[in-house]
């Protein structure tokens, strides 16, 4: 049952330093193996051997932390819809198969190592506006304000998102808009978001495009890798939130 | 030393609100002048952070992650309880109490949980305030669901995703206060060791993943919400860098370790496939509400599980306990798993999983249902497996989940050293031998939003804290430390990956101070620890450089710290000669296999002080006082 | 425009909200432009006196002048995120596949990835065209009125204007049929029951718009084939 594959994978010794492809032959991929598992034997064999391990990101091994991320064989997050790197299983590769591996690709997603990318620009759009203005203490009883179900399963859908880049990832222009969309979609649709609902979309917006990512040409490639499915229908609501906004004059 | 619980006096609903009045407060004015150091960014780190920053205090945020948003809390499934009574089947702040000391087989500290409990439903609130999107019902209230055995439906949840959503709630009123200046966030560092600068800590030396840079920073007070110690066993479900490490190392400096033995093994987990696995995923328990477990009724039944006629299953837990069933606690239904397997009654491959059969629940509410219910948990197995639980019984079995033990703290959360601060998983606090489903998150979010903002402002308000900064002499020796310590596992250049070592460390923990141990066991896993230990500094081969970014290196620190944490996780198994909660003697259990509790005993909290590597730690006992919840027999039957 | 306004028009929301809407303006233009040249079927008379009416009405200039800020507009901004796009990813990817080939939620198609292209055609054909048209042979009436029904039927009976006409609608095409539907998600246009809809009339109107322009050149080159 076991294969050996070809790994066609980035290498890059520090931030600064070009990069390059370099093959490795994994032997006895088990069909069972995540991904990862298949890269972990690998890098233990090369340590064996005494060469440099591949760097990756990697924790949650479930598919909700977002920390992975590679693009496997040209797409983010390789073969499996709704799924993370960490979720795609070696059963999806056939014996004998060649695989590139390389990292997100965005100038906001600077490669810090091999295919382990720093992704704090997320955060920082985060930080500009991702959030409710209220204090630990301050709020009140949970049930006074009645949310209609579906308004609120809609808020959870686009909640969801794990925040992994993979949207930036196979964006053509590299764009935010699915990771910026989710969140205002997400706080908009809540009675609790609205206080600060046209200052949070500008506010996002404006850092999104601080941070070098680029527009969106509403292709969907993005909704295709997300893990979370989150649909380009969050990326429609903020472009209306924003409309809305700028006429409002904020 | 004594142990010095502080807990108030008074009766127990006002300890908090006491406590509170006698706390010192910081002028407004003055709390940017203080600097609080959290070290980790799951629910205890992030809330404490935001809180803190609220406040007006300077914080700084360490985790070992990208972004502060992975911390492992993220993948908690189930739901956060909180004594809301909004169903009005009978809760309460009391019942809620005495449930979590029930469930934690009577080896919590009574004014901890009762505080837990109060403000499990100031939780519930902050969370919708900022957006957390529950589950709702059609009239637009907060959904509730029972969970884990609980009788009364006292569960909030956002579909399987409870714990990211929570996270995320405590994760973006965290950056809230990074925009507004009071947060400074330090991604990628992991912290090393501790400044102790006259007895008191004050600060902490990390080391910049990317980089590789060792780093020194100063504050007044540490928060420690780094998690738990889970992945001791190698395979776990915790993720693949969660680790004791931040923990440990303030151990070394002088924080007693409480209650290490008390592991918990979570039941339904997706069964082990083979060696390359490098952790174990779990399926929420709320499984068990509609899912029923069993077994062939007789060993080596191979026959695929839709060809057991009735007569010839097993429905262990039904039949061992009639009123709880498929929903006994965790420890029970772990237990149980295990024991069947032992009989040679598991199925798989490996014969080490048990199903756990939809059959009937699809009959009775129909597929759409049931898919409305758990089809995130059903697509997940689907993917490990390559199986269809829709048309065959999923296949379970139990994996190490969380940990109760952790640092000692007293009432105010502080650790046997002054200032440093111990939230979350991280201390023993709260959760006695044994956990509570959906008690992790209410406890991550009580410590770090309502708790922490009050014992660290009355110690930074009431005690002396002198001038000090990184050029310190504590600050050099602790970076000489951390360093020393990198230099050493990088010279061994042996020839055994450190996967290898962790590995073979969790196969003793897992073998020995897994789901049931023994004296006798437990003395083989001592010496094996030991010689392991001995065989990891000989011959580990950690590849690369100190000076830039080196997972490996990471990775071998961690491990390192795990040769010598297994060893006072099966000292204090082996010295609790008992069975309570999380923690199976063998030796201490009734005639049909219950926990055996020796109260007269081992009612109290293990406090171990670290003496050296190898050296026998010193015990210190809390004792445990309970009087409003008298200690009996846990029965689910 | 207050500043604010300009300064929320540039940001890459902003922007995709002024090509959308000046791509709409083009589009509706090309309806009123189709509409009238529809009248080409019904005869030099009827054609040239529609024409005439138009050319003589001094708001034609403001019209006119309103229709290149329009095109400038949607020319300019798209090149500026055209080029942000580029900066954007510095490094390319040595592997690159359609993530449409995992997932059948991506709407990228030939003409999606070809909007620049497309878009640029475009603009060589509008000079071309206003060159051959606008600014060509002048061709008396009988009436007196410009014979721009002559002129058609002149320049169409040469197969190669026709085939570049026909190439260019193709081309023109595919850029309506990405450019209508993606306008309307840039405007916000988005409903669960409304968007499939949407969709659906930006692709009837790509295909009537680019189907009419493209069908008129080969009916007056059969037309001046067969007098």
């Amino acid at each position: 049952m076991a294969m050996t594959l070809t790994l066609r994978v980035w290498r890059q010794a520090g931030p600064d330093q070009p990069g390059r492809l370099v093959d490795y032959v994994a032997h006895d991929v088990h069909p069972d193996m995540s991904f990862l598992e298949m890269l972990d034997v690998v890098n233990d064999d090369l340590i064996r051997k005494g060469d440099d391990p591949i760097a990756f990101d990697s924790d949650c091994r479930e598919g909700i932390c977002g920390s992975c991320g590679l693009v496997i064989n040209g797409v983010a997050h390789g073969p499996d819809p709704g799924a993370t790197t960490c979720q795609v299983h070696m059963r999806r590769f056939a014996a004998g198969d060649t695989i590139v591996i390389e990292p997100f690709r965005a100038r906001a997603f600077p490669v810090l190592k091999d295919l382990v990318i720093d992704r704090s620009a997320l955060d920082r759009i985060i930080a500009a506006g991702g959030y409710v203005s209220v204090n630990a203490g301050g709020a009140p009883d949970a049930n006074c304000l009645p949310i209609p179900k579906h308004v609120s399963d809609q808020a959870m859908d686009s909640a969801q998102c794990i925040g992994c880049g993979a949207c930036v990832a196979s964006c053509k222009n590299a764009a935010a808009h699915l990771f910026t969309s989710a969140k205002v979609t997400h706080l908009a649709l809540l009675p609790q978001g609205q206080p600060e609902r046209a200052r949070r979309v500008v506010r996002m917006v404006e850092q999104m495009d601080e941070e070098g990512f680029g527009a969106c040409s509403n292709e969907g490639e993005c909704e295709a890798v997300c893990p979370k499915e989150i649909s380009i229908s969050n990326i429609a609501r903020m472009n209306r939130e924003y409309l809305k906004a700028t006429l409002a004059g904020e | 030393m004594r142990l010095e619980s502080r807990i108030p006096g008074g009766p127990i609903a006002d300890k908090w609100d006491k406590r509170k009045f006698e706390n010192k407060l910081v002028n407004p004015a003055n709390r940017r002048k203080f600097t609080v150091l959290v070290v980790g960014s799951g629910l205890a780190g992030a809330s404490a952070a935001a809180s803190l920053g609220e406040l007006g205090y300077t914080v700084k945020v360490f985790g070992i992650h990208d972004s502060p948003r992975r911390a492992h809390s993220i993948a908690a499934q189930g739901g956060i309880n909180a004594a809301k009574n909004y169903r009005n089947d009978g809760d309460s702040v009391y019942r809620l109490f005495y449930d979590t000391v029930k469930g934690g087989d009577y080896r919590a500290r009574e004014a901890n949980v009762y505080r837990l409990a109060q403000m499990s439903v100031n939780i519930i609130d902050q969370c919708v305030a900022q957006g957390v999107p529950f589950a709702r019902e059609y009239g637009g209230l907060l959904d509730n669901r029972s969970f884990g055995g609980a009788q009364v439906s006292r569960t909030f949840y956002a579909r399987g995703q409870t714990g990211q959503q929570l996270l995320l709630g405590a994760y973006q009123s965290m950056m809230r206060q990074v925009g507004a200046g009071t947060v400074q966030l330090l991604p990628r560092r992991e912290m090393l060791d501790l400044a102790i600068v006259d007895g008191q800590a004050r600060g902490l030396v990390c080391r910049n993943l990317a980089t590789g840079e060792i780093e020194a920073h100063d504050g007044h007070a540490v928060l420690l919400c780094t998690g738990g110690y889970g992945t001791a066993f190698y395979l776990s479900t915790n993720a693949v860098n969660s680790n004791v490490t931040a923990a440990w190392r303030a151990h070394k400096r002088g924080a007693f370790f409480a209650n290490p033995c008390y592991t918990q093994i979570h039941p339904t987990c997706i069964p082990v496939s083979g060696d390359h696995q490098s952790k174990l995923t779990l399926m929420s328990e709320s499984l068990r509400n509609d899912g029923r477990v069993w077994v062939p009724r007789n060993p080596g039944d191979q026959r695929p599980p839709d060809q057991i006629p009735e007569a010839d299953r097993d429905y262990y837990l039904e039949r061992r306990y009639p009123s709880f069933g498929n929903l006994v606690p965790r420890d029970v239904a772990s237990r149980a798993a295990k024991a069947v397997c032992d009989e040679g009654r598991g199925v798989g491959d490996t014969g080490l999983s048990v199903f756990l059969d939809f059959t009937d629940a699809i009959r009775r509410h129909g597929e759409d249902v049931i898919r409305s219910r758990y089809g995130n948990l059903f697509d997940m197995y689907t993917r490990i497996t390559d199986e269809n639980p829709y048309k065959i019984p999923m296949r379970i079995y139990p994996a190490v989940h969380y940990t109760m033990g952790g640092l000692w703290v007293d009432y105010n959360l502080m650790s046997t050293i002054p200032g440093l601060f111990v939230l979350g998983e991280a201390n023993f606090s709260d959760h006695g031998a044994n956990r509570l489903g959906a008690s992790a998150l209410m406890q991550g979010l009580a410590d770090g939003y309502f708790i922490a903002p009050y014992t660290v402002a009355n110690y930074l308000g009431g005690t002396p804290l002198p001038a000090v900064s990184t050029s310190h002499d504590a600050f050099q020796e602790a970076r000489a430390a951390a360093q020393g310590r990198i230099d050493q596992v990088l010279a061994v250049k042996g020839s055994r990956t450190i996967r290898d070592f962790h590995r073979a460390i969790g196969a003793l923990c897992w073998d020995y101070v897994g789901m049931a141990r023994t004296a006798e066991g437990l003395d083989q896993a001592i010496a094996k620890i030991a010689e392991l230990r001995e065989a990891f500094w000989q011959d580990v081969r950690v590849p690369g450089e100190t000076n830039n970014l080196n997972p490996a290196l990471d990775y071998a620190g961690r491990v390192a710290d795990y040769m010598e944490f297994a060893e006072l996780l099966a000292l204090d198994a082996r010295h609790r000669n008992e069975s309570c909660g999380g923690h199976f003697r063998e030796e201490f259990q009734t005639p049909d296999g219950e926990a055996l509790r020796n109260d007269e005993d081992f009612s109290y909290v293990a406090a171990w002080e670290f003496q050296g590597v190898g050296a026998a730690p010193a015990l210190h006992k809390e004792a445990l006082a309970f009087e409003e919840v008298h200690p009996s027999q846990r029965s689910y039957k | 425009m207050p500043s604010q306004l300009v300064h929320a028009l540039s940001s890459s929301v902003g922007s995709k909200i002024l090509i959308a809407l000046t791509g709409l303006g083009l589009a509706v233009f090309l309806v009123t432009h189709l509409a009238g040249n529809i009248l080409f079927l019904f005869g030099p008379e009827t054609f040239n006196t529609y024409s005439h009416t138009l050319l003589s009405n001094p708001l034609v200039y403001v019209a006119e002048a309103g229709l290149l800020v329009i095109f400038l507009l949607h020319v300019v901004k798209t090149l500026v995120l055209f080029f942000g796009a580029q900066q954007a990813r510095p490094q390319g990817y040595h592997a690159r596949r359609w993530a449409k080939t995992k997932s059948p939620r991506s709407r990228k198609s030939v003409a999606s990835t070809t909007m620049i292209v497309t878009g640029l055609f475009t603009l060589l054909f509008l000079v071309t065209h206003l060159g051959t048209f606008k600014f060509g042979t002048y061709y008396e009436s009988a009436t007196g009125m410009r014979d721009l029904y002559r002129l058609q039927l002149e320049i169409f009976s040469h197969p190669g204007y026709v085939a570049f006409y026909m190439i260019a609608m193709a081309l023109i095409f595919l850029h309506l049929w990405h450019g209508l539907t993606s306008a309307a998600q840039s405007l916000g246009v988005d409903h669960p029951q409304w968007t499939p809809r949407i969709l659906a009339a930006g692709r009837v109107l790509a295909v009537v718009l680019a189907g009419g322009f493209f069908l008129l050149p080969l009916y007056t080159f059969l037309l001046a084939r067969a007098s």
